[in-house]
Order: C-alpha cells, then structure tokens, then sequence
C-alpha cells in the first residue's frame, strides 16, 4: 500500500511553511517508480484526517515551536508523543478537531486511518511574519529533515505491509 | 486592583490572552481580551500584481480560504470594472454554498456543538466530537465526515484544488461546470438539505428539549444588544455571496444599507493601546467603548447577526426554520419583521438556518439550467485603479479592498475579517461571562475558563489565520494577581 508523506505547512509564513520545502526536495530526490505519494497541504485537524484516509502509514512533515531547542532542530515524533503532549482532545485553532481526536473518529466512523503516523518536525523560529523565505536555521535544517524522512521511508519500503 | 490574567503559553495557531481587572471591592472593573495578528500581509501583497490575491489571500488562513479567494474575486470584479455574468455568479455561489455547509457542519459538531451536546458542565476533554458520537451515536460521526468529504470534492472540482481554490478570475471563473458536474454537485446537495434537516432536528431533540440549556441561551449572561450587520438581497433576505450590506439597530429597524465599495464610509476602526487589534464600529453612531444598546456603535456580524439583519431566509425550508427560531426565543414581529435576537448563544442554532439555507440554495443552483453556460470567462480590458469585494465568510463579513497602478501591481491592501468584525461584542461577552464569576473578590475558578470560552466560542473566533499546529492545544493560563503584582492563585487549562 503506498506511503503517503505530507508536507504541512504555510508558504508564506516565513519558516511554517518548512514542512513543504521538505516535501518538494524529498519528491524530486526519491526514484520515479517507488511507491511513495508525496504532497503538500496547508491543513490539519479533520482535513489532515480525512486526506490520510486509505493509507497504513503516513510521514508528516511539519514545523515545531517547542522552544525547547534551537530553531533548525530536527525531531521525529510518534502519535504516542502527540498525545502525551496534548492532554486534552482539541485543536490549537478554534476551528478543528485535533489529530490525535479525529484520527479516534475516522477509526470509530469505519474509516481506514493510518495505522503508523510519524512526524519529522524541525523546530521554527518565526511563524507570525509574512515571508516566503525561513529563517537561516531553519532554511539549512532543510535537507537534514529530508535526509530524515527519507531514512524512515526506506525503512518502510524496507518492511512493507499488505494491502489487506 | 487585582488583575486575573487568562493567557497562553504559546502561540504557533495564534492565541488570545484574557486580562480581568477588578476594582478594590473586588469585582470586575475592566476585562482586555487581546487578539495578536500575523504580521506584514499587506507589505507582502504590496508590488505583486493584484490578480494573484485569489491565491495569495486564501493562504492566510487555512479555515476558511474559500473564503479569502471569493472575496479576493469579487475585489477584482471591481478593479477591473468586470460584471460578472449571471452564469458565473451562480457558479461562485454554488461553490460557495459548499463551503458553507462544510464550515457550519465542522463548527456546530466540533467546535460549538459539544457544549450543548455533550452539557458545559462536562470536562473539557468531553466536550468534543468524540464526546458528541458517544452521547448521539457513531452513525453521527459518520455524516458529519461524509458531508464534509462531498462537500471539499465540489468545492475541488469547481474550484480547481482541494484546498487553496484557484478558479476565481476577474468577472470569471476558470472552469465551467460540466452537465456530469452538475449532476454530482446535485446529488450531493440534497443529501445536505438532509443533513441540514437532520441537524436541526438534533439540536431540537438534545438542545431545546433540555430546560437548563434554553435558560442558559436566554441567561442575562450571553445577552447583548447590540447593532446587526449582514448582507442581504433585494429583497432583504439573507445571501452568503453577494448583495447589499444591512446594518440593523438592536430593535430591529435598518440603520443603514450600502455596497461593499462604501464600506468605510460607514465603518470606521478604533485603535486601543492595549490590543494590536482594531476594534471597527459604526461611524453614524460613535464609539462609546465597550458597551452595548442603540447609542454605541458596536456591531456583530456572525451567523446570528446575519439572521437578525435579514427579513427572512430565501429558501422555504430555512424560511420555516429561522420562524421557528425567533417564535421559540420569543422575539416578536414588529413591521413585518422579527426583532433582533439578543441571545448570543443563539448563534450555534443560527449557524443551524444557515446550514439548511446553504444546502437549499446549493440545490437550487445545481438544478439552474444557467449553471452549465460554458462562457465563463470574460475579456478584461480596462485599466484598473481600486476595487473592493465582499462576502460573507462564515464567521462574518469579510471585506478586501485593493489599490493598484494602473498596470494591475498592487499599492495597498486593506481587509475587514470576519473576526474582526466581533472583536467589540466579544470582548463584551468576554466581561460580562467573567462578571458572572467573579464578585466581591471571589473568583469561581471551577468553570471560569469554561465559561469564558463559551462566551467567545459562539463568535467562532478566527484569532489568527495560520494553518495547523504540533502538538495541538492551546494552553490557557489564569493568574490572578494582588495590586502588588504577587500571584494569588493560578489555574491552567487549555481551550479548543
């Protein structure tokens, strides 16, 4: 079954749009005939849901303000830290579902939702300016993030799953 | 004087940080609800030409871009000086309707809903849609993603992408719909006129049906009277897409109606020093702060805002429903029109109306023999200078205005939010939620932030227009704070 990644994120967000800038370059850098999807969406929540629907496993590449680490950090992440790290079933926006809960409602509504969700996110610096460039840590944490996609893709294509 | 502080930790999404200033005998003295704005939009749009903003405004934001693009179209209809065609009207609204029904359906059953659904009472990790689907059933769950799913597949085939639309072109639309096109876009709109129908009948059923829900929604708490604005059709009824601005007073009579191109000489912004955000109010009244009734010029522009603005909705199934509702909240017909509705909790039942009006109208125009007329796309040949396009998004009029040389690059961008528009009325709602619970220097903290939330939930506040968040929250903090500054008490929890 194909892997789908995602590139998350605003363009023209300064550094939120990193999660597409990973996209493109892991996109023109994997082999034509691999059975990788790759695309870029600019949403979350529900959307991000229903847009994963009829894949088992989904890469998401997306930015991160944690503050915890300098910008241009690289991190991956699980589901299980998502929702160690939201404690309650709600989106940041006012206006969605977050993941973790609509993931639980695709599940309960007979949907096939992805069974392995990772994240590689890189730690951003400025998401509130206008600006179609990142900032300098983050533009060269760019091919890191790919490098690190990738390694987890390989790993997949390594070790694939039936489409049963 | 004390100072209760209910503030964010973080603000990836964008966050709004609550300050409530009590008086020495310890009540509630001044509340600051503050918004924080992405920055440098209009310096970004500046030096482009004006007909990518289509494409460039519907990336603000990721909740509603059908939004910014048709609002972005219809400034370019007038920078161009292009009337669009009845076809190609009729073609944005179809798509638009779509939208609408999505946006309604995520908002009542996600978002607002719960509260109802699930009792306000309950903790905030019940209050959600999950918490919905356990009180009402999974099959629920399931309508509201399949409306959701053919809703994003219209507004992907008519609008070109999935996400970010493309197709809106001065006076055009890129693509015509195809008969195959309009056979789907049908069949998908009367499962919406179900659906809306389904959903009323469920906030009858669990809502209305319930004593202490319906004296929350008429509690002197969520209850201001203020100015409605809303845009309407010739005949005074509500329309999403396209008509006049109206602007009632808070017993109902038409203060003002104008054409989007007028908007600033009606509206004007107040700045406060407090608050990157600009509060707009009614320049034919005066801004008297943060206080409602008919001499201040605070408005609302929300779902409830639109129906109260309006004489009636334009399809007969929503007709029948916004007469239910404003016979059932006990508002009576003054000139041939229903008063205001002051309720602001009444909101999430208006957003119901116009979730049945929008599947009703969607029918309506997949069924136009217009609707397949190929020619879409007009010549444009004029110079352009300024236009301005409005429409309503679905958490109020959402205004762009642009200014250009005379080769179409931009000079100036302007644009009035939905948000925006409630900024006021929600710091308002805001107050008086917060009066509720705190007097004489006690400070319920068990259901404060609750409570808060619900008063501006009901405006479905976009606080900023970024597009998705790791890891998901929005942690709030309330710190209450001794004239001297030291914390008296603290509590935290996260809001939706």
């Amino acid at each position: 079954m194909t892997i789908l990644v995602l590139g998350l994120g605003n363009p023209i967000l300064t550094d939120d749009g990193v999660g597409v800038r990973v996209a493109r370059l892991l996109r023109a850098a994997l082999p034509p005939d691999c059975d990788v999807e790759v695309d870029e969406v600019s949403v979350g929540g529900l959307r991000l849901m229903e847009r994963m629907v009829g894949h088992r496993r989904v890469l998401i590449v997306d930015a991160l303000l944690s503050g915890t680490a300098p910008p241009g950090t690289v991190r991956r992440l699980t589901l299980d830290d998502l929702r160690q790290a939201s404690d309650t079933r709600h989106s940041r926006s006012p206006h969605d579902a977050d993941l973790i809960t609509a993931l639980d409602l695709g599940r309960r509504a007979g949907m096939t939702v992805p069974e392995e969700v990772v994240f590689v996110a890189v730690e951003v610096e400025n998401v509130v300016d206008f600006g179609e460039e990142p900032t300098p840590a983050v533009a060269a944490a760019i091919p890191l993030a790919a490098a690190a996609a990738r390694r987890e893709i390989d790993r997949w294509l390594g070790a694939p799953v039936s489409d049963t | 004087m004390k100072r209760v502080s209910i503030d964010p930790i973080t603000r990836l999404e964008g966050h709004g940080r609550i300050d409530i200033f009590l008086d020495d005998a310890g009540d509630v003295a001044n509340v600051y609800f503050t918004i924080p704005e992405l920055r440098g939009f209009e310096q970004f749009c500046v030096g482009r030409p004006a007909e990518e903003m289509p494409r460039i405004t519907n990336r603000i934001c990721g909740v509603c871009p059908e939004a910014h693009h048709m609002a972005a179209t219809k400034a370019l209809d007038d920078l161009y000086g292009v009337e669009p065609s009845a076809a190609v009207r009729k073609l944005r609204e179809m798509f638009y309707m779509a939208f609408f029904v999505t946006d309604h359906t995520t908002h009542f059953y996600a978002l607002g809903g719960p509260d109802f659904v699930v009792g306000p009472e309950a903790p905030p990790a019940e209050r959600n849609i999950l918490g919905v689907i356990r009180k009402v059933g999974v099959e629920i769950g399931k309508q509201v993603i399949e409306t959701r799913i053919r809703n994003h597949e219209v507004i992907k085939m008519l609008g070109g992408r999935g996400v970010h639309p493309v197709a809106g072109l001065p006076g055009g639309w890129s693509q015509a719909v195809t008969p195959e096109m309009r056979d789907r876009i049908a069949e998908s709109a009367a499962k919406n006129v179900d659906f809306g129908l389904f959903s009323l009948k469920l906030f009858e059923d669990v809502v209305l049906s319930n004593q202490a829900y319906l004296d929350l929604i008429l509690s002197d708490g969520y209850t201001h009277r203020t100015y409605y604005m809303g845009t309407v059709d010739a005949q005074n009824r509500a329309n999403f897409y396209d008509g006049l601005i109206r602007v009632v007073d808070p017993a109902g009579k038409e203060f003002v109606r104008y054409p989007a191109r007028d908007y600033a000489q009606h509206i004007a912004e107040r700045v406060e020093p407090w608050t990157y955000l600009k509060f707009p109010y009614l320049k034919g009244v005066g801004w008297k702060g943060l206080v409602d009734g008919a001499d201040s010029g605070v408005y609302c522009a929300t779902p409830l805002s639109r129906v109260n603005a309006a004489d009636g909705m334009a399809t007969p199934r929503a007709q029948e429903a916004y007469e239910q509702m404003f016979e059932t909240l006990g508002s009576a017909k003054v000139n041939g029109r229903y008063e205001p509705i002051h309720y602001r909790l009444a909101t999430h039942w208006a957003r119901l109306v116009e979730l049945l009006y929008a599947a009703e109208r969607m029918q309506e125009l997949a069924s136009d023999p217009e609707i397949t007329d190929p020619n879409v796309r007009p010549v444009v040949t004029s110079t352009p200078s300024e236009g301005v396009g409005s429409v309503e998004a679905p958490r109020g009029t959402l205004t762009h205005h642009y200014q250009t040389d005379a080769n179409g690059i931009l000079t100036r961008v302007n644009m009035v939010v939905g948000t925006t528009n409630n900024y006021a009325p929600m710091a308002m709602s805001v107050k008086k939620s917060a009066e509720a619970l705190i007097q004489k220097g006690t400070v319920i903290t068990e259901g404060l932030l609750n409570k808060v939330e619900m008063a501006f939930r009901a405006y479905d506040p976009c606080m900023s227009c970024a597009t998705h968040a790791l890891p998901g929250r929005m942690p709030l903090e309330v710190t209450v704070r001794a004239p001297d500054g030291s914390v008296v008490e603290c509590v935290q929890q996260y809001v939706d």
